[in-house]
This record gives structure tokens, sequence and C-alpha cells, in this order.
């Protein structure tokens, strides 16, 4: 395990690994930054390196990092294994920790943001090196920032403090636009706010060290603290200064923005090329205003380039929507062996458990529909039994082929939650979703004719290592 | 670029074409772009972007607004209703 002070430790982690590319050419906000952005994710694939520019047309000294997360060998880095940990072995790896929960928050007087503060004329344009990342976005988007907040209802309860990662469309010079689908947390707060006429504070942190952007994009329960996880998750307290408005908000940024949800106010916002891989429309959303800006002396920007799948979202929603999921499943059924719900941010959701008795697993299929990330995704929902590996999509395309009869194995659920965004939802935010019983049927269910399943030849383990090394040796 | 109307120094938003857009800001090394922004959709735009996203001939039709669409999106969150008392 290992935790990292700040963005720029990570980053000389990711430059010693080769895991990071350094541009020093001058590159223009629209289209360089977007297209490298894009590109870096397609060039380098499941291995691809964070990209840092350092000569932003416009700007004297701006620095931009994206694709931070954006691949395996990076986040194997984050979670301090070894960079070719495979993404089963990160997997377990994170449910292992997530299970210590919670860890401790670590209180300091100061941070190293502290050092440039702006309190009047705010300009977000001067101040960070926005650009568009989509041709039909409707503006500028900080679209990879922690946001915090509280219960206005439940002031000093650090537990349901929420610390969140929502876009936020740059519409004036301190002014913003959030989008905190209902699904969200930040929702409730604002509502609580809302219903008493009440602005909503909130804090932004930019640029931070890597663990709490996993955290800030998990489905944690309400009332588990993002800090008290990301403790857990890089093995040490998780350092915390207080914001002007009384908010926990990271030491490690580099750049915190405070301000207010303004009351009652909704404005039109979008659209925004979203996780989908399609643009969001437009919606009246909240507002934001910012009243104060404080960042380090030459800050460090970071941006998510967000488009059609695959992109850096994918790789950091993966393991840390999983996880959380895997946990609360097995939790109630210890029989759960793994979940994977890597796939647009778990729309989809394989699990592979064994079945206590017939019908078991579509019970566990049900439940998965009714857990916190279930309210919002989950929409087509896959069980295979305990042996199969739901993160090699080859053996869970083998249950599904095989095990499944439609007669009885697909259940469609109608009229369910779902994420907005969801392009096929009917009205939108109302979905059916489906589970697909992939398992082999045990008694009473005796569906079927499912005879005895083939193994590996004896010795196969033993020719399979002698093998893999012939195979290395070749190919040196 | 998109261009006065009528002479005015109002300029039109490239996506709702209202001549309701100012000048937001000029980049801290001046002379180097100028942001826009239309204060009837909320657009916003760099002078130096393609001008797919600053002319309002070239402005794409998938994304265009008519100002009075802005009223038909849907509010989210909903907004409570306030406590009482």
């Amino acid at each position: 395990m290992r935790a990292f002070k700040d963005l720029r430790e990570f980053l000389q982690l990711l430059d010693a690994e080769k895991q990071l590319l350094r541009i020093t050419e001058a590159v223009s906000l629209e289209p360089d930054l977007a297209a490298a952005g894009r590109a870096i994710n397609q060039a380098g694939g499941e291995t691809s390196p964070a990209i840092h520019f350092n000569n932003v047309n416009g700007y004297q000294k701006a620095e931009v990092v994206m694709n931070v997360h954006g691949s395996w060998p990076n986040l194997a880095l984050m979670l301090g294994m070894q960079r070719d940990a495979s993404l089963s072995q990160q997997f377990f790896e994170f449910v292992r920790r997530y299970e210590q929960f919670p860890g401790k928050m670590d209180h300091r007087a100061s941070a190293p943001w502290q050092e440039v503060v702006i309190e009047k004329q705010v300009n977000l344009f001067e101040l960070l090196p926005l650009f568009r990342l989509n041709q039909g976005d409707g503006g500028f988007y900080i679209d990879k920032a922690c946001i915090v907040s509280r219960d206005p209802d439940d002031w000093n309860n650090e537990d349901v403090q929420n610390v969140g990662m929502y876009r936020l469309q740059v519409k004036g010079r301190n002014r913003l636009g959030i989008q905190p689908v209902p699904v969200h947390d930040i929702a409730i707060h604002l509502d609580h706010a809302e219903a008493r006429g009440e602005d909503l504070p909130v804090a932004i942190a930019i640029a931070n060290e890597p663990i709490i952007a996993v955290c800030a994009a998990m489905e944690i329960l309400y009332d588990q603290s993002e800090y008290k996880m990301a403790a857990v998750l890089q093995g040490s307290p998780y350092p915390v200064v207080k914001s002007t408005k009384g908010l926990d908000v990271p030491w490690g940024s580099q750049y915190l923005l405070e301000g207010r949800i303004l009351a009652r106010q909704r404005e039109v916002e979008g659209p925004f090329g979203e996780f989908p891989g399609q643009y969001s429309g437009c919606r009246n959303y909240p507002v934001i205003e910012i009243d104060r800006v404080s960042h380090c002396k030459d800050p460090l920007y970071e941006a998510l380039y967000l488009g059609m799948p695959w992109t850096e979202l994918d790789y950091m929603c993966a393991i840390n929507t999983s996880a959380p999921l895997h946990v609360q499943l097995k939790n109630e059924f210890p029989e759960v062996v793994a979940v994977n719900a890597i796939y647009t941010l778990g729309f989809i959701v394989i699990v592979s458990t064994n079945s206590r008795y017939g019908g078991f697993p579509k019970a566990v299929g049900l439940r998965v529909m009714s857990t916190q990330h279930g309210l919002g995704y989950a929409k087509i929902v896959i069980i295979v039994d305990g042996d199969v590996d739901p993160f090699d999509i080859k053996q869970v395309m083998w249950a599904v082929s095989t095990k499944v009869n439609p007669a009885g194995d697909v259940i469609i659920v109608p009229n369910l939650s779902i994420d907005v965004l969801d392009p096929a939802s009917e009205p939108e935010g109302i979905s059916h979703k489906m589970i697909i019983d992939a398992t082999t049927p045990v008694p009473p269910d005796r569906r079927g004719s499912f005879g005895e399943q083939l193994g590996n030849p004896a010795r196969t383990d033993v020719w399979r290592s002698k093998l893999s090394a012939m195979l290395k040796d070749l190919r040196k | 670029m998109s261009k006065p109307a009528n002479g005015s120094p109002a300029l039109l938003c490239p996506r709702c074409r209202s001549a309701s857009a100012e000048v937001l800001c000029n980049s801290p090394v001046a002379g180097t772009w100028t942001m826009y922004s239309c204060k009837t959709c909320l657009y916003a735009w760099r002078s130096t972007e393609p001008e797919e996203n600053t002319n309002p001939e070239k402005y794409p039709e998938a994304f265009r607004l008519k100002p009075e669409d802005l009223a038909q999106f849907p509010i989210v969150p909903t907004i409570p209703a306030l406590r009482s008392g």
C-alpha cells in the first residue's frame, strides 16, 4: 500500500514506470488537448500512460495532465501494486482493503493550496486552462473535480459529508452549472438546503492525489465517508483541511474553489459528451457561484477526456464500481465469488456465485437491482456459476450460450429507476431491467439436461507452466 | 467568428442566434484568444476554435437551440416545497 501526498508525487512514479508522456511543444486549447486526451487512450490501449502538457497557448505557465487513471497499470501503481497486476488481482486487493472500512481522517491546520488566494474578481478562465472536450458541448467543463458538501440538516455529521464527482459547466467568470442527478448523494444535501430556502456551500478540489478521485466516483453508502474509504485504500489516515465554510477538503489538491449552489435556481446546462458515448442533451440544472479560489503556486490542472467508451472514465470507474457491489452482495450472500461492473459504469453487472439451492441465483440478481448502485445502473444483470471468472468475457459468453434457456432464465422487471443519462430509458430515468440467469440449475430446479462438465486433462497445470516459460523464451 | 448584427455591438450566438452574446474575458497572455458567451442560452466559445463552434452559419444543425426551447428542458433535480415555519 502507498499513499501519495499529491498528484505531482504520483506523476513522478508514473514517470519512473514509463507511464507518463510529457508534451513540451506548444498546444492549442482546442482542439489539441481534447484530441490528445482521446488519442492517448486509443494509442496506448489498456496500458496507456498519463499525458502532461506544459506549453498551452494563451497561458504563461499552465500545466495540464490527462489520463492519470486511464489504464490498468496506472490503477495498479495507484494501489501500490506491481504495474502488471491483472484486473482480477486488483479487484480482490481493492475488496480486501475496502473491507477494512472505515479508516481515519487526518485533520491538518494548513495545506499547500493555500499559497495563493483570490477573493475578488474571480475569473476561472484565467485561473484554469479550460478547454472544450467535444464539439457539441455547450461550453467548457471541469469534469474531474472532487466536490464536497454537507447535509444542512445534519451539518456536524462528517460521515454524511459527501465527496462526489459531478460535471461542472463553466458558464461565466465565477458561475458554474452542476449536474447533481437525483441518484447522487449531493442531491440529498441540495434538497434539504432548498427546502430550507438556503444556498448549499460547496468546495471543489481540483487535481488531487489519485485515490480520492476513485472514492469520489464510487457508489458507497450515503453515510460512508469517502475520506475514511480513501484512508483504507491508501493504508493511512487521509489528510484534510477545513475550508472557510467548515467543509473538510483534501490536503493534497492543487486548486480549491469555494462557493454555493444557489437555492431554488435552475438554468440551462449542456449538452455534454457523456459516458454512454453520446451527448447528454440540455436540462435545467442548479447553479454554483464561486466566491473564493485558492491554489498552489504554479498549479497543475487535471482533466479527463470523456467520449465514446473506452476512455479514462471507464478505467477509473471499473474496480471502484465492482468492489462495493461485491462487498454489499457478499454480506448477504456469502456464496458470491466476484462481481464485474466495469462496463459503462455498471449498466451491465456480471456476478459469479455458487448456488445455495434452485432459484438462488435469480435472488442474487434481484438484490443487485436494489443496491445503491443498482438504483441508478444494473440495467442488465448476468449471473454465472462460481467457477466462471466474471472478468473473462469469453467464459461469461460461454455460460450465457450454454446455460440459458430464455423460457425460465430471463426475468424482466418493469419501470425501475436508472441514471437519466441512459439514452434508452423511457421516460428519462425509468427503465425495465433484466436478469439473465446463466448458472447451472441445481435442485429443486431440475430444468435442462446438463451432463458432466468438461475439465482439463491430468497434468495440464504442469504443461501450462512449462509451455508458458518456453513461449516467453521464444518471444524474447 | 460571430458577426455583429446590423452594425450593433451585440454578437450573434452561434448556437441560438440571439444577438445577446458578449465578451466573457481575454487570454492571460494578451491577444491570444477571446472568450464569448451568450446571455440567452449560456453557450460559450473561444475565438480560436474551429468555425463549427464560432460561426452561426457553420454551427452544426444537431446542436442548435431556439431561445424558446430553454424553458422546455427538464428541471433536474426537482425543487422541493419550502418547509413551513
